[in-house]
Order: structure tokens, then sequence, then C-alpha cells
């Protein structure tokens, strides 16, 4: 009899323990108190034989509370709860415990059961815990089937959002929940807290092994798989593609199926903070990896400068890519220059030995005046039928190097950098880059050779000498000598500086106008101390954009739902380009709930919208848009809002400086490369200088 | 700039300047900043002026973005379409090509690159002293704005006729314009726009 009563005790005991582990530290002390108080009856019932025939009645009543506990709680594989469910589980794990300590008392009557019981309670416990923590590709595969994301991956964006704005880094957000807890644990010393303590150490080191966890292994390759086919929803084609790609740009979101939106979804599926966070550290490390590989990024298009309507982070994803193309194309374009001059080399030795001075067709020759033959580096293709004025040689447009990939962070840098320091570098760098590329392209060439190419306007044949001289045979105009214009003959005109500096090099040998090796650090870098509220909110954005992008097609016709779409419609947009994002988070979930239930309960979703029509009419006020919305969210509570806290913006302001310096330094090594010169006038002396200056 | 760079303002209003090479962009800040008339070098790339004025009793600041019109300078001067307030479409009546690229190609370089929804575009027509050379005529300009939704003007960098008019209209407008309004006020709050460099002759080396 005392031995029962002790594995009783030791069963009780390790299972609260288990289920106390989950927790927070209120209920923990609450729930202590319920077993010390469970602890005495146990003991004073084991001592009266008599009243065994009431415990098979006490039986029954468990068994079927049993079933009503099962019933409680059904699995939601992969799918977030919201708030008050989360309040709502708390207190069914309070009546977990109590029915756990009478499933212990009933022990005494019949250990058969209570084992068979324990046992299928922990194996469910553990089943429910690994679905619902990791998401897995085939729980998101079979989210798609519904036709817009459920409002619970939104919803958990949100919360990331509100969080992540009192956080100072990511970094921060997993160091911090993983440091306080064994600090909070360590405060409570007893057996129940030292098992909890284990647990939550088991728990980190299922942590630092996040990143090789297999289902997460199998959700960052099907993300950044370019052949599949993941988290694709049908988006109905037939409304007009104006329609479909303006939402997600009004409200500064992603394009429908672009990596951003599918990132966005994953994480919105996870249930802890710090497992969003961990996740987006693989997804970094694996975009360090394509751009080591050159490996594009799927869902992001390859070549297109950034589109300053998408959110920041398509925008860096689109340098990503678009630094993946220069990248290959300038391998090919110096292996195509390299090739050529071994050729041309290989050609003087053979027309050295068979005296056949025919060149072979991919190498370009041009004649000077003298007679000598000059190869041609880094022609492109023949510039309409323009001929060389001195030469007379076809003109060739020369490859040339591409601009800066600014996204909107750089440009609005740039651009201050110009107003505090009055510098144009960035156009005098490309226009000697653009010199030197014509100049190995078409040796022989003169100035105004380079004008009439780069810029017409300031060209003009000479129709005088035309008309008068009938020494030109060429009948073609462009051959006759004109001039440039009055502007471009000017004493001090930088052109022309530009132009003597310049030597002949071709594109692909130049020192680069735009260091994608630097710019893809610097963005890399940014991925990596990212604000979690501008990652979460770029996030959020862009799911939002995407459901109603998908929904659109499928509401705008139905008279029933029409109005209250675009309603809802009018109500993000205006709510997403309102700077202050995470004051409107929990208003833009609900709107978006409210889209959903148009979606998957539409008869439930008919009757909010006649309720909501005859409050209007009871009132007697007229509808507008935001009213209508007013009626329908105004019954709900919201959860407190908090204004951008002073740290924030001074983080904020030391990020900008650290990008504004990143690039102030890309400036300084392009400088550096080049031979000293004396300092460039700013412009509010340009004109003074320009007036005085002598051509020595 | 040198005199008034620590000049107090309410508002900060940024300018862009675009249209073909050779319109007399420059020429047109130059007049409207200085109140002189230059034949300028064609400008290389992006260049910038900053005017102080008052308007409607607001203290104002102008940034205002001079951009090369040659082809190959788009995509550096792309860049500097966003978050213009005012957008200045610049032709030359004695040259229709530079009309007619407005449309081709201009309009849509703005579809393509403002960030703004409701910036002010305003079509100008320059190089009106020269009338006898006159290709393109007002009636073209004031039909091609209504078509576009914008402003219009004509004037004369080289005589100042109506340069003064052209930016005030401007940005009459664009005080008139509740959001590019707020968003002048909202600039003003950046700590850099204030900070002002040490040296006001300050020089940078390029190339």
């Amino acid at each position: 009899m005392e031995e029962q009563t002790f594995v009783s005790k030791a069963r009780t005991a390790f299972h609260s323990a288990a289920a106390k582990a989950e927790r927070v530290l209120l209920d923990f002390k609450s729930d202590r108190e319920d077993h010390d108080k469970q602890s005495s009856p146990n003991t004073f019932t084991g001592q009266q034989p008599e009243a065994e025939s009431p415990h098979t009645n006490e039986n029954d009543s468990k068994l079927r509370s049993e079933l009503k506990h099962i019933k409680w709680r059904p699995p939601h594989l992969g799918i977030k709860q919201d708030w008050q469910d989360r309040i709502k589980n708390i207190r069914r794990g309070r009546k977990e415990v109590e029915d756990t300590d009478k499933v212990g008392d009933a022990s005494m009557a019949v250990p058969f059961y209570d084992d068979n019981l324990y046992l299928l309670n922990m194996k469910n416990d553990l089943e429910a815990k690994a679905s619902e923590a990791i998401p897995s590709v085939e729980s998101l595969t079979a989210a798609t089937k519904d036709p817009i994301p459920p409002s619970s991956v939104l919803k958990q964006l949100a919360i990331a959002v509100e969080a992540g704005s009192k956080a100072k880094s990511m970094k921060d957000l997993i160091a911090s929940s993983g440091v306080s807890s064994p600090a909070r644990e360590r405060a409570g010393l007893s057996f129940s807290a030292v098992k909890a303590l284990v647990l939550r150490e088991k728990e980190d080191k299922l942590t630092s092994e996040f990143t090789s966890n297999e289902k997460v292994v199998q959700l960052i390759n099907s993300l950044f798989d370019p052949e599949g086919d993941f988290l694709r929803r049908k988006i109905n084609s037939n409304l007009e593609e104006t329609a479909m790609t303006s939402l997600p740009r009004d409200i500064h979101g992603a394009p429908p199926e672009s990596l951003v939106v599918k990132l966005a979804e994953i994480l919105g599926n996870y249930k802890t903070l710090r497992k969003m966070a961990l996740f987006w550290c693989r997804v970094v490390a694996e975009l360090r990896k394509l751009w080591s590989e050159e490996q594009y990024l799927p869902g992001v298009p390859q070549n297109e400068i950034p589109d300053l309507k998408s959110c920041l982070l398509y925008q860096h994803f689109q340098v990503i890519n678009c630094c993946i193309s220069r990248k290959r194309f300038r391998i090919i374009a110096t292996e195509s220059l390299d090739s050529m001059m071994m050729q041309a080399n290989s050609d003087i030795k053979e027309s050295t030995d068979c005296c056949a001075g025919a060149p072979a067709s991919p190498v370009l020759y041009a004649r000077l005046n003298s007679g000598e033959l000059v190869l041609r580096l880094g022609a492109d293709h023949p510039a309409g039928d323009m001929t060389l004025l001195e030469t007379g040689e076809p003109v060739y447009s020369p490859i040339t190097q591409e601009g800066p990939l600014l996204t909107e962070d750089l440009i609005r840098e740039t651009e201050e950098f110009v107003l505090r320091t009055g510098s144009v570098g960035a156009g005098c760098s490309q226009l000697l880059s653009d010199m030197q590329a014509f100049k190995a392209a078409n040796p022989g060439c003169i100035l105004e050779d380079f004008v009439r190419w780069y810029s017409p306007p300031d060209w003009t044949d000479n129709e005088a000498s035309t008309e008068d001289s009938d020494v030109f045979d060429s009948g073609e105009p462009l051959s006759t000598r004109g001039q440039l214009s009055q502007r471009m003959q000017k004493e001090g005109n930088l052109w022309r500086e530009l132009w003597e500096t310049s030597k002949p090099v071709p594109a692909v040998k130049q020192a680069p106008l735009f260091d994608e090796d630097l710019a893809l650090e610097g963005i890399l870098n940014a991925f990596e101390d990212i604000h979690p509220s501008d990652l979460f909110g770029q996030l959020f954005v862009s799911l939002l954009g995407l459901g109603f992008a998908i929904a659109e097609p499928m509401l705008s016709s139905n008279s029933d739902f029409s109005k209250l779409f675009y309603d809802c419609k009018e109500y993000i947009i205006v709510a997403c380009q309102n700077n202050k994002l995470n004051e409107k988070v929990d208003d833009l979930v609900q709107v978006y709930e409210t889209v959903e239930k148009m979606l998957l309960d539409p008869e439930e979703a008919l009757k909010m919208i006649r309720q909501t029509e005859e409050s209007t009419m009871v009132t007697g006020e007229p509808r507008s848009p935001f009213r209508t919305l007013s009626l329908i969210f105004g019954g709900k509570d919201k959860l407190l809002r908090k204004s951008v806290s002073k740290d924030q913006t001074n983080d904020e302001e030391k990020s900008g400086r650290q990008s504004f310096s990143s690039f102030f330094d890309s400036k300084s090594s392009l400088f550096g490369k080049k031979p000293p010169k004396s300092g460039f006038p700013s412009p509010s002396a340009k004109s003074s200088i320009d007036t005085g200056w002598t051509v020595v | 700039m040198d005199s008034s760079s620590t000049q107090e303002f309410e508002y900060l209003f940024k300018l862009l300047m675009i249209g073909d090479s050779g319109v007399g962009k420059s020429s047109l800040l130059l007049c409207f900043t200085s109140d002189s008339f230059e034949d300028l070098s064609p400008t290389i790339g992006v260049d910038f002026k900053v005017k102080y004025l008052t308007m409607e009793g607001k203290k104002l600041k102008l940034a205002i973005w001079d951009t090369a019109g040659q082809e190959r300078f788009r995509t550096l001067t792309s860049s500097y379409y966003r978050g213009a307030q005012g957008i200045i479409m610049a032709y030359d009546v004695t040259r229709r090509e530079t009309f007619t690229n407005l449309s081709e190609i201009w309009a849509k370089e703005i579809d393509l690159y403002s960030t703004n929804p409701e910036c002010i575009k305003m079509l100008v027509g320059n190089k009106v002293d020269k009338e006898g050379d006159r290709v393109v005529t007002k009636k073209e300009g004031v039909d091609f704005a209504r078509e576009c939704g914008c402003l219009f003007i004509e004037c004369s960098a080289k005589t100042r006729v109506n340069v003064q008019q052209c930016f005030e209209e401007l940005v009459l407008k664009i005080l008139d314009t509740p959001s590019l309004l707020a968003e002048g006020s909202k600039g003003n709050k950046k700590n850099i726009f204030k900070d002002k460099p040490s040296q006001t002759n300050a020089t940078s080396s390029c190339c």
C-alpha cells in the first residue's frame, strides 16, 4: 500500500512538472498551490478502505470528462491561434492539471488504466507540440488550397510587427528569449522548477539545431527552388493586369507570387518570434550562398532596376539578381575580349608567316590616317551609318558600363550627400567611362565624333559648306563637317576636359562604376542587422497585398460583396500609405478577416452586412466607406498601441549613418583609383570659375 | 547660396527638371536662382540649386534638381524622380523633336520613376525669344498640357520672360495640395538638412 502511494505521487509530480513547463511563472505558482491541496486529500482517502465503492462512480464521471478534454483540444496543424484562443488554452491547461491529479487518485483502484492514459496523453501532447511548433512543406502546401492565405498567418506577422518594435535587432530577439528564461526559472528551486529548467535546456539545444532541422531545410529548399510551384495559388488572370499589379505597389508591398510574399507566408506560420528570427537568419545565409554561387533568386526578375514602389526588401532582392546578371555578362564580355585579342595576336603571327593580311571576321580593326590598323576593343555594334570625321571609318557604339543600382534608401542618401557636398561626381564618372569606351572602340576619333554619338543636339552639320563645295564626293550628310554647339565650344567646358583626360579603355577593363560585391555585402549586412519591425512590417504588407489581389477577381463580380470589398481595399491603401504601420496592423488584420469571411463563409458575411446596413438605417447617417468599417470593427477590443520609442529613432539614425558611410567609402574607393586631381568646384562657384577659366 | 546657407525655412520642396538635352533647363534654373543668363555647358548627370523664398506667408526652401537630357544619363537621373513634389517638363519651341519626346519619352519616365502620385507637373516651352524660328505653337502646348493634366507656360531664359512666374506658379500649386504641403513640412524635421557643412565653399573631388 505504501509503495503504491509513493509511485502515484511520483507520476503525478512528473506529469505536473511536464505540463507546467509550458506555462508562465504566474500559472506555475498558482498550479503548485493546487497541487499541494490535491496531495492532502489523496493521503486521507488512501487510509479509508470502505470508500472504494464511491470511487467507482467517480471513475465513470472522470472518464466522461476525459472524453470532453480530448474534444476540447483538437490539433490545428501549422495554424496559429489568436490571442483569445491562447487565453482559452491557458484555462484548459488548468483544467487539464486538475484532471491529471484526479486521474492520479483513480490509480488507487485501477493502476493499469492509469498507465495507458498517461502514455496516451504524453504521446498526444508531444505530437501536437511537434506539429504546431515547426511548419513543414506539407502543411504549407496543404494551406495553399485555401483561396487566400489564412488570416492567422497575417495575425502572427502583426504580432511580430508590434513585438518587433520593442526589440532592437533580430539578434536581440533571438538572444533575449534565450537568456531571460533560465534566469526566471532559477528563482524557484523546487523539484518542479528543476524539472522545468531541464526541459528548457533541452529546448535550447533544440533551438541551436533549428537550422539543421529537416523540416527547415526542406522549407528553405522549396522556397528557393526556381522550378517548384511551392506556395503557388490560383490567381484569376481574367482581371485586367493593371488592377492586379497596382494594389501591391499602392501599398508599397511586393508583387504576388514573388519571393517576398512566399517568405511572408512561411514566417507567419511559425509560432514564436524567436523561431521567426532564426528562420530569417537561415534565409540570409542561403542568400549569401546563392550570391557566392551566382545563382538567381526565384520569384524576382533577373535584370530589372529596383522598383521604388515596391517594399525595400523586394528592391534589395531585385538588386541581388541584377548584380548576378551583370557579373555573368562581364565574364562573357571579358572572355570575348580576351579571345579577340589572342586571335589578333595569332593573326599577326600568321600574317608574318603567310603574308595574308585578311583578319578573321570577329576581330575588328580601324585604319588610321597613317594607314596603320588598330584593333577595336569593346565595340558592340555600328552606330547607324555614322563615320569618323577624320578617318572616315565607321563609328561603333561601344559596350558601356551600367549605372548604379539604387534602392530607395540609397537614393535618399545619395541625394543628401549631393546636397551637402555639392558633388556631381556620379555624372562625371559615367561620362568619363563612356568616353574611354568610345575611344577604345573607335581608334582615331575626336571629341566631335563622341558628341555626335552621345549628344546629337550638340552637333550641327555645316549646310553652307555642303552647298558651296563640290569637293566632297560623299553624299551622306553625316560625313560632311559641321560644328559643335555654341555651348559645347565654350572655354573651360568640362566635356572637353574629360575628353582630354580619358584613355582608350574598354568598359570591361575599367574600374567599375558600381561595385557589385560591395553593394551585395552592404545588402546582406543590412539583412542581418534589419530591425524586426521593418522586416515583419514589409512582409505583413506584402502578404496583405497578395490576399487582396487574389480576392479581387472573385468578389468584384459578386453583387452582394463587391461594395464592401472595395471599401476594404480603399481602407488598406490609405492605411498602408500612412507611415505609422505599427498603429494600423490590428485594424488591417480585421479588414483582412472580413475579406476572408466573404470568401470562406459567405452566408455569415452576408448576415454581418445586413446587420451593418440595419444599424446604419437606424442611426440615419449616410454611409461612407470608413463609417461602414467602423461599424463592423467598432465592437472589438484593440491591443494597446505604443508610439515609436526614442531608442528606435536613434537606432534608425545610426543605421542611416552606417549606410551613409558605406556609400561614402564606396565613392572614396572609386575616386582613389583615378589619378589625383585638383578639387572640383561646387556648383555655386562653378559659373564664376568657368567664366574666368583659361586653358594653358 | 553662400549667404543664405543658414537661412531658416518652414517647408522644403523638391523640384525636378527634365526634358531633352539643349532645351535650356540649366539656363532656366540659373535665371530663376541668379537672375542671369548664360549659355551653359551641357549638364553632366545631375546638378542642383537651392532657392529660398517666401510665398503666401510661408518660408520655403526649394531644392531644384537639374538633369542631363542625354539618353545615357537616364538611369542615373531616374533616381531623382523619387519624392519630387514638382516636375518641370521642358521643351524648345524651335525644335519640334523636343516637344514630341515629352510624350514619347519623358512622360513615360515620370510614370516609371515618380513615387509621388500627386506631384505637380508643369509643361514649359522655352526660347520664345526666337519667335522667327518657332515650330511649336502655343496652342499645341496648351492642348498637350490639358491632355497630360499639367500646368503650362511659355518663357525665355535669355530674356527672362516668365521664368519667375514659371517656378512660382508651380510652387503655388504645390502649396495648394495638402499631401504635398505635409511632405514639405515633414522633410523639415530631418536633421541632415539643418546640418550645414562648415565650409560654405566646400569642394569635393570627382573623376
